[in-house]
């Protein structure tokens, strides 16, 4: 088996990035960043430079220097991780463009002089104040979306829930009577929906929370086994069609990742594993391959 | 000392203006800013550090404020202008939806799923709670 992980590299000039192959087929890239750890001043404005006028712009317009840092490494995380695969022979992270798909998902907009074909690339990215995600796949869809574990929120679990969960999942919470582990078990549930929407790809209302549950399939010795959707208005086959991993990252986050399965797969829908690989970096510095450390431990998926 | 403070409606064509002072509407004028001469006397002091361009009601404006400023947990040192975006204050989707939560609560309204998405700012939210409570009426 190849190993593509290795352990810790540190990057051979400032300004390089470690080169990376593209994600296989049912693979998916994880890159993450904490902001606590990225404290020197001439390296963030290394970063600042790399990132489009525009993106300057919106950087600044943050409230704060805490939110300033971790908008700027949002948008260094995604540049920085998408030059790694070196699309084209593209190794530069500022050159690269982006624009908005038709319902405003973010996409790379690739720079091709001749008719070639954009390679399938998918990216997602997901920050909070203490830590930044970047997901990569190669012809699937995806959507991210990380949280504190302990976020607090000014509502009850349940009242949120009634709000905006389906009858299903307000069930399953009210069903949980420690109060701790209801609002833990109400968070992996969000950052779940909010991955699923990501990877749709159609914004908040184009798939509002309340249309679809996300439960966990039993096997048939009653342990979780499955993380599943069911949505009333898409009809089950276009459901199948998505896969859940679960993470609890750094032991203070939890990372849900909603990939597309790939009905071409000779499996069929059935439930394919998918590899997993992730990365801590600080970009232009070091990258630490943690998959199947401490700092990742797989929920579900 | 009375301070006026100008309000704008919109960037759209038909721009209407409504001049207050101490909660009484006192003018309107369909060009630019136009300020009537306060009852009490003295000269007027205007709030010139921003001029709101909006169409809802002032006291709706800080009640969203409020509300973000709580669910944000804000400083009171931050300023907060209608055109400000939750995002820049570090919003993020979790967030927004308690906020919307708690306009709700606030203004006892529903806000459907299609509008979550169009209230990016404290001008937005407002716009649309006084619209929503409007229809109620």
């Amino acid at each position: 088996m190849k190993l593509d992980c290795y352990q810790r590299t540190f990057a051979h000039s400032s300004s390089s990035l470690t080169p990376i192959q593209l994600p296989a087929h049912l693979e998916t890239h994880l890159w993450y960043v904490k902001p606590s750890e990225v404290k020197n001043e001439s390296l963030l404005k290394q970063y600042l430079d790399i990132l489009s006028p525009r993106e300057r712009e919106n950087v600044m317009q943050m409230r704060g220097e805490e939110l300033r840092k971790s908008a700027l490494l949002a948008r260094t995380l995604v540049r920085t991780t998408i030059a790694r695969y070196q699309i084209n022979s593209q190794i530069n992270p500022r050159s690269l463009k982006f624009r908005k798909n038709i319902h405003g998902k973010p996409e790379v907009d690739w720079q091709f002089s001749n008719d070639s074909l954009p390679p399938p690339l998918h990216f997602n990215i997901s920050h909070t104040s203490s830590l930044v995600a970047c997901g990569v796949t190669v012809d699937s869809q995806i959507g991210i979306d990380v949280e504190e574990k302990h976020r607090s929120i000014k509502h009850t679990v349940l009242s949120f829930a009634r709000r905006y969960f389906s009858k299903h999942e307000i069930q399953f919470l009210a069903s949980i009577t420690d109060p701790q582990v209801q609002k833990l078990e109400f968070i992996k549930l969000w950052t779940l929906k909010e991955a699923y929407v990501k990877a749709l790809g159609k914004g908040f209302s184009g798939a509002p929370f309340k249309t679809f549950t996300i439960r966990f399939k039993e096997d048939s010795i009653h342990q979780a086994s499955e993380i599943v959707v069911d949505s009333f208005d898409e009809p089950t086959e276009l459901t199948s069609n998505w896969q859940f991993s679960l993470l609890e990252l750094a032991n203070s986050h939890y990372a849900a990742i909603c990939t597309e399965k790939h009905a071409a797969s000779a499996e069929g829908k059935r439930n394919v594993p998918t590899k997993l690989t992730v990365w801590k970096t600080i970009p232009f510095v070091v990258d630490e391959c943690v998959s199947g450390t401490d700092a990742v431990k797989t929920i579900y998926g | 000392m009375a301070s006026i403070s100008a309000t704008f409606v919109g960037f759209g064509a038909s721009v209407n203006l409504s001049v207050r002072t101490d909660n009484q509407i006192i003018g309107k004028s369909s060009s630019l800013v136009s300020f009537g001469l306060p009852r009490t006397g003295g000269f007027p002091s205007i709030r010139t550090s921003r001029l709101q361009i909006c169409a809802a009601k002032p006291e709706t404006l800080e009640k969203v404020s409020a509300i973000v400023r709580k669910q944000l947990a804000l400083t009171p040192e931050t300023e907060l202008t209608p055109q400000t975006k939750f995002t820049e204050l570090g919003a993020d989707s979790l967030d927004t939806v308690e906020i919307v939560m708690g306009l709700e609560e606030e203004f006892d309204i529903s806000v459907e799923e299609e509008n979550s998405e169009i209230i990016t700012t404290i001008q937005e939210a407002a716009d649309l709670i006084d619209k929503l409570v409007e229809k109620k009426a």
